[in-house]
């Protein structure tokens, strides 16, 4: 009776594990739209409203959805209470404390980093084209995480199943 | 006072400039940080630098070197960390931030099509602290008023330059927006609508369209915007019965005292000359001086007991009048047996 109680927990477990993986491909491409989506709004603030730069990450954060707008909403309250450190190091810190809340991977997170040490700190074109930038990469990231989705959303939710059985039978 | 620019120094300058003496924080006119150069502070017309522990030197090398990063964190600082926003004021070389005081920059430049487009790679700052002082023109005011029309004479100030000119024009505007006339007689006036163009946002200081400095609280200010477009777009706008504008000196700013003069507007001005000899000496002026658009020219010059002033009456007999008086203001002169 334990045993078969054991073997269910073991089952279950295993197909929520999978199910979890499987949510996380899904959610990578949809967080990288939106993390292009709230730079996009972060550019226009920059380029054609003239926004500073803390004032600006808060309107960007708050057109995105969580937990994306969350790094942004991070970066502009490090900006406001620790206004000793520089931008770069506010943006590295709320990108290093938030990205865990993210599904998103290391390579878009080099991506937004590398923002870190250019923005705000040059002029309007220059802005322009570092974001430009970024967009473009993030877009790269997107198709790619979505060709990981097609191919992995439903083999790691069988897969989580199929393995839990497996540990089952040998358990038995 | 220093507060406000005390918020703006990333945490080493802050350090010192907090550890200075207090007679001569009291007086602190300049702070000058220039990377891997000697800190520099000026006070009450005189210069030393400054060590990193807050004492003062006149040997440059037992000075404070602020180093990249300070600087940079400055920079940012004072920008807001967007340097983006601050296009027009790099064109102009200088960020004027909350409370009025002014940060000079120096560094490389940018130029497009021969003009200076922005400042890069900034390494020198020149902080300017600002003070403003009500009732710097409690002296000159009372002797300014236009009894008949309850109002301003229209007033040229003249002086060389560092004699206070624009700090008493802002008390000016101040006190007429205010409507405290500094004359027993005048209490009861109204404050004025005063309209004030600050082409090099010295006057209010403006930071985001809101003036730093108290002018009182009928006064709109244009900021950084050229003064003879600013009046005209003032008149057309904003009804002001009172202009208040800096250092006018080229023809199209004649233009517009000219026609604001002839739109019953009270221009109050300023301009650089030594005396009134001196301002004829100046086409422009002359030209307004004569026309009788100035009803009094005031005479600046700053001494140990504060800013003197030397009032000269410029109104003629048969000089235009500013404005045609209204019926009422007519009906008011007859009665006190004055009429014009």
């Amino acid at each position: 009776m334990i045993k078969l109680a054991g073997a269910l927990l073991v089952l279950f477990a295993g197909t929520m594990i999978g199910f979890y993986q499987a949510a996380r491909f899904a959610a990578r491409p949809r967080q990288l739209a939106q993390l292009a989506y709230v730079l996009q709004r972060l550019e226009t603030e920059i380029s054609y409203g003239y926004t500073p730069l803390p004032e600006a990450l808060q309107r960007a954060a708050e057109s995105g959805v969580e937990p994306v707008a969350g790094v942004l909403r991070e970066a502009a309250r490090r900006l406001a209470e620790q206004p000793d450190s520089s931008f770069r190091e506010s943006w590295e810190a709320a990108v290093t404390d938030r990205w865990s809340d993210t599904a998103m991977r290391a390579n878009e997170r080099t991506i937004v980093l590398r923002l870190g040490p250019v923005l705000g700190i040059s002029d309007r074109e220059d802005q322009m084209k570092h974001l430009r930038l970024a967009l473009l990469q993030l877009k790269s990231e997107e198709e790619a995480a979505r060709e990981d989705q097609t191919r992995y959303e439903k083999m790691s939710k069988s897969l989580g199943l199929l393995l839990a059985a497996l540990i089952v039978i040998l358990m038995m | 006072m220093m507060n406000r620019i005390m918020h703006l120094l990333p945490q080493e300058l802050a350090g010192i400039i907090a550890q200075l003496p207090m007679s001569s924080m009291r007086e602190l006119e300049e702070i000058r940080i220039r990377q891997d150069r000697p800190l520099e502070v000026g006070f009450g017309g005189r210069f030393q630098f400054a060590g990193a522990d807050g004492s003062l030197h006149a040997r440059p090398e037992l000075a404070y070197r602020p180093d990249q990063t300070v600087c940079s964190k400055l920079l940012e600082r004072i920008t807001n960390h967007s340097l983006y926003a601050m296009e027009e004021e790099l064109k102009r070389g200088y960020i004027t931030v909350a409370g009025g005081h002014r940060i000079g920059l120096a560094g490389r430049t940018i130029l497009n099509q021969g003009e200076v487009k922005a400042i890069r790679e900034i390494g020198g700052f020149n902080i300017r602290i600002a003070r403003e002082i009500h009732g710097a023109c409690a002296g000159l005011l009372p002797k300014l008023l236009d009894w008949p029309r309850k109002t301003l004479l229209p007033t040229l100030l003249i002086g060389p330059p560092q004699q206070g000119k624009t700090t008493v024009i802002r008390d000016l505007a101040r006190c007429i927006s205010a409507g405290s006339w500094e004359h027993p007689a005048a209490a009861s006036w109204p404050g004025r609508k005063v309209g004030v163009v600050d082409e090099r946002s010295e006057i209010a200081a403006s930071v985001r369209g809101v003036p730093s400095f108290d002018l009182g609280p009928r006064a709109d200010v244009m900021d950084a915007c050229p003064k003879a477009e600013g009046m005209m777009m003032l008149l057309r706008s904003m009804s002001p019965e009172v202009i208040v504008v800096d250092e006018i000196g080229r023809q199209e700013d004649a233009e517009a005292v000219r026609e604001a003069a002839h739109a019953g507007v009270c221009v109050v001005a300023t301009a650089h000359a030594y005396d009134l000899e001196d301002a004829r000496g100046r086409p422009v002026l002359r030209s307004l001086i004569d026309e009788g658009v100035f009803a009094a020219a005031a005479r600046l010059r700053k001494s140990q007991a504060g800013i003197e002033f030397d009032v000269i009456s410029l109104r003629r007999a048969g000089a235009p009048a500013a404005r045609e008086p209204t019926l009422s203001e007519q009906k008011q002169a007859i009665a006190r047996g004055q009429p014009r």
